[in-house]
């Protein structure tokens, strides 16, 4: 924390502060982890309802239906965005609104947006400045938020996914 | 409550026949985890298929493994 954060006013200094860009480049793969971690998450959601699915058909069926639910799945190779959550989560027949599941929801959304940008812009090193609205540089505390509202999310995600697995297989799956 | 799995999970690179589907031999590219119903292990296996490989995630139980060159 300290490694990041200003000296508490008052406190006696605790040695040598690392330089700048290391800091930087620490928060940089805070960044990635945080992303990574998250579609992670929702990678592995996926996967354990279109498993629950699939278990519930006869097994001669079960390959087909794994299948299409692993053909083109943009959580293997895009961003958790909301689109790409929405698309691939969107196959178990519902409208997916994260936006509107929770009260805190359309911040966390925007977070979520906001972690994606910085995600790609230290992936691919870019040098333009970040839109309006984005933060303009990487600071601990915006990662934290970043990271409280992937929680925030993942929570939403799994209980949205609860009640329709529910309505689809006629149990709680979980 | 899960199962627990008291074997090791088939190994990376492994080459597999999955049952009950009309795929010919295929290849373990992932072990997932244990996120099938009740802890079941999921593996991500990679099809040939023109003009791209086909991916499909499937339980460990679908499978068989598959001598080289048959």
């Amino acid at each position: 924390m300290a490694l990041f954060s200003h000296p508490v006013a008052g406190a006696p200094p605790l040695g040598p502060v690392a330089p700048p860009p290391l800091a930087q480049e620490s928060l940089q793969g805070y960044v990635m982890l945080v992303s990574g971690h998250f579609q992670g998450f929702c990678r592995d959601l996926y996967t354990e309802c279109a498993q629950l699915c699939a278990a519930a058909v006869p097994a001669a069926m079960r390959t087909t239906i794994q299948a299409q639910f692993a053909a083109g799945l943009a959580l293997n190779t895009w961003n958790p965005t909301n689109k790409s959550i929405r698309k691939d989560f969107e196959r178990f027949s519902f409208l997916l609104d994260l936006g509107g599941a929770a009260p805190g929801n359309p911040q966390r959304v925007t977070h979520l947006g906001h972690l994606n940008y910085w995600r790609n812009h230290v992936a691919h090193q870019n040098a333009t400045p970040p839109p309006a609205g984005v933060p303009a540089v990487l600071t601990l505390a915006d990662i934290q938020a970043w990271r409280a509202s992937c929680d925030g999310l993942a929570t939403s995600l799994d209980d949205i996914m609860r009640q329709e697995l529910t309505r689809i297989l006629g149990a709680a799956p979980w | 409550m899960t199962t627990p799995n008291l074997t090791e999970p088939l190994k990376i690179g492994t080459i597999v026949r999955i049952r009950n589907s009309g795929y010919g031999r295929a290849r373990i590219v992932e072990f997932r985890g244990p996120l099938g119903p009740k802890g079941a292990r999921v593996y991500r296996i990679r099809v040939r298929k023109k003009p791209r490989p086909a991916y499909i995630e499937v339980l460990e139980d679908q499978l068989e493994t598959a001598s080289v060159g048959k």
